[in-house]
């Protein structure tokens, strides 16, 4: 097997808070987390708020610098390159983020977002290619002249997903990419993201909250809890099995959109045992780790 | 049978800037009993949080309602200002997503609480009204409720601010509870012990629930009857179950066949699976012609054809398998074909 496309190894990410309370010493957002995203492989990265997933995705390309640990991409240990290094970087690692009209410039129209980007990498670009871009995405040429507000989120989320798709990336880093979204529009936005990865072999380090999205859309599972990774393994196992406390509350606590449904009200969902880093668990559960699905048999 | 709680007939809301009128709800009617909860599903654009705020005659300026709206007998489309501020907290309360926004970070949590007592029976001394917010917090499981009564909004986590915030609306046992998209910035654990407490309080107090939403997940684990919402419209309408085991309108089956489920494996047969994504984004009743508003990105419009698009289609009945059951639904196709869940 070639060597994976992203692998952490014991990465921290420590904040320095304001100090009072048990902000005192800093935050440990992410602690001692090693994972790896193969090439071509979907990770889908899950847990709830404040787990530190977000702060683990963008340790990846260098928009966080990771407090110890090592972090290396495409091989490289994104610690050891100076700017030019980290620019070659991220054309190499892309990234979505949650909120589309957040993440383009309001007085850029799409041709000057997308132009942009080729011209921070020194590249020159032709309309023609601009336009394959939108095509890829399943947008018209006719947005290359709009301005965010005249399009929808669906279409801006779109937008942003050919600008991450502009220089041809190993591996898009998605942090929520579809929780901004209409239901309607978010089976969209996933499948096109499965069509990168199946047809253009792009690699996925997919962060969500929102675990039938990660079941249907990740290869390999990640679950985080308090800035560490809990469990871990293919997603047909975490999720036909899961194993750690952590998992299975949020699996039982996940509401299905099926009848015939639990019983009203039998969501589970007084098991802290994900929730709520203020408190500790008194005995932490040990970390379950799957083998790796080498011949996974489906 | 007893009265309904809610009742609202052809209720229009229309939407006046610039010197133009456009109404962004249309012919909504619905009934409500105690007891019960009626989930109102759609997207942005659908009307779904305008029809909740015209309940309780909170639209924002320039909107106006006609139609006709009962809340525990009381109209409210002709109350003046006296009547609404007796209704408003005590026969309907409201709870909605963002709970910071909901309280006063200068008010400690009891003094919302007591306040909501005191506005509303104005005899209680303020001492009774501390005593019965910290029952009500007790009551909502908020862990040591006499010591979290002097705390602030901002000292609670998400989940617990949420719980104050229904303790502050159901203090004066209203009639109706409309809760918009209540656990929506919620994670999901905590989501499911918010909704297992509305449950819960529901069927203490015998109040009737208007619960919006986005999500079909939250709605199949908490609604008795569910009302689908498209561009201002209603698209159907049935108990829970009609609406999931036999939709009748498109969108509804469209919506369900978008929303990812947990009990899905990623490949079957060798084969990825994939949601069955609807075309386009939604759309709002003023961009919509004469014809039904969801007719451009419906597969099943070319079988119907001219008639998507020049007349909008009227709810009719449909069959439903609850004894006495209501099942509507706005659309010209007598019946959908056989649902094929996720596929393609």
């Amino acid at each position: 097997m070639s060597e994976p496309i992203l692998e952490m190894t014991d990465v921290s990410k420590r904040y320095r808070t304001a100090g009072f309370g048990r902000g005192r010493g800093g935050f440990l957002a992410v602690d001692g987390v090693s994972l790896h995203v193969g090439r071509g492989e979907a990770l889908g990265l899950v847990g709830e708020s404040g787990s530190g997933k977000s702060t683990l995705a963008r340790m990846a390309n260098g928009l966080v610098v990771p407090t110890s640990g090592t972090v290396r991409t495409d091989g490289r240990d994104v610690a050891r390159l100076g700017r030019r290094g980290l620019r070659r970087l991220r054309r190499n690692v892309a990234m979505v983020f949650q909120d589309p009209l957040a993440s383009l410039n309001p007085r850029q129209t799409v041709r000057q977002t997308l132009e942009n980007v080729f011209r921070a990498h020194g590249e020159t670009t032709s309309t023609a290619e601009l336009v394959a871009l939108l095509e890829s995405v399943g947008l018209g040429a006719h947005y290359l002249e709009r301005y965010p507000h005249e399009a929808s989120g669906g279409q801006l989320q779109r937008v942003a997903v050919a600008r991450a798709l502009a220089l041809k990336p190993d591996l898009i880093i998605a942090d929520e990419p579809t929780s901004a979204l209409d239901v309607s529009v978010r089976a969209q936005i996933l499948n096109l993201l499965a069509d990168l990865q199946r047809d253009q072999g792009i690699s996925f380090l997919h962060v969500s909250h929102d675990l039938a999205v990660i079941r249907l859309y990740s290869d390999r599972v990640a679950v985080m809890q308090r800035g560490r990774v809990v469990e871990t393994g293919p997603s047909e196992e975490i999720f036909r099995s899961p194993q750690h406390p952590c998992t299975r509350a949020l699996v039982e606590a996940t509401p299905e959109a099926e009848l015939p449904a639990r019983p009203a009200g039998a969501l589970r969902g007084a098991d802290r045992a994900c929730h709520d880093r203020d408190h500790d668990s008194p005995n932490d559960h040990p970390v379950v780790s799957r083998p790796e699905a080498g011949a996974t048999e489906y | 049978m007893p009265d309904p709680v809610l009742q609202v007939e052809d209720l229009c809301v229309s939407f006046t800037g610039g010197g133009v009128t456009a109404d962004i709800v249309r012919d909504l009617s619905v009934t409500l009993y105690g007891g019960r909860t009626l989930a109102v599903v759609g997207e942005s654009g659908s009307g779904k949080t305008i029809t909740g705020r015209a309940i309780m005659r909170l639209l924002p300026r320039g909107a106006s309602a006609r139609g006709r709206i009962v809340v525990a007998g009381r109209e409210m489309l002709s109350a003046d200002e006296r009547e609404l501020r007796r209704a408003r907290g005590s026969d309907v309360a409201m709870v909605f997503q963002d709970s910071m926004s909901a309280l006063s970070p200068y008010l400690d949590i009891g003094a919302h609480i007591a306040q909501a007592i005191r506005l509303h029976n104005p005899s209680v001394t303020r001492r009774a009204a501390r005593a019965r917010a910290v029952e009500m917090l007790d009551r909502v499981g908020i862990p040591e409720p006499a010591d979290a009564v002097r705390r602030f909004p901002h000292e609670f986590s998400g989940g617990m601010r949420q719980r104050a915030v229904i303790a502050m609306a159901l203090v004066n046992r209203p009639a109706l509870l409309i809760a918009d998209e209540p656990t929506t910035a919620l994670d999901v654990t905590v989501q499911a012990q918010i909704l297992a407490l509305l449950r819960e309080l529901q069927r203490e107090y015998g109040m009737a629930m208007l619960l919006i939403s986005h999500d079909f997940g939250v709605v199949g684990s908490a609604a008795d009857e569910v009302l689908v919402m498209y561009a201002g419209r209603q698209a159907e309408y049935g108990s829970l179950r009609d609406i999931f085991d036999q939709p009748a309108h498109p969108y509804t089956a469209g919506l369900r066949a978008a929303t990812p489920r947990l009990d899905v494996r990623r490949e079957i047969g060798g084969e990825r699976t994939r949601l069955r994504a609807i075309p386009g984004a939604p759309t709002s009743l003023r961009d919509a012609g004469p014809g039904c508003a969801f007719a451009p990105r419906c597969g099943l419009a070319d079988q119907v054809g001219e008639r998507c698009v020049v007349e909008a289609p009227l709810p009719t009945v449909r069959p439903t398998s609850e004894v006495g059951g209501l099942h509507l639904a706005a659309c010209h196709l007598d019946r959908l074909p056989a649902p094929q869940e996720v596929a393609s």
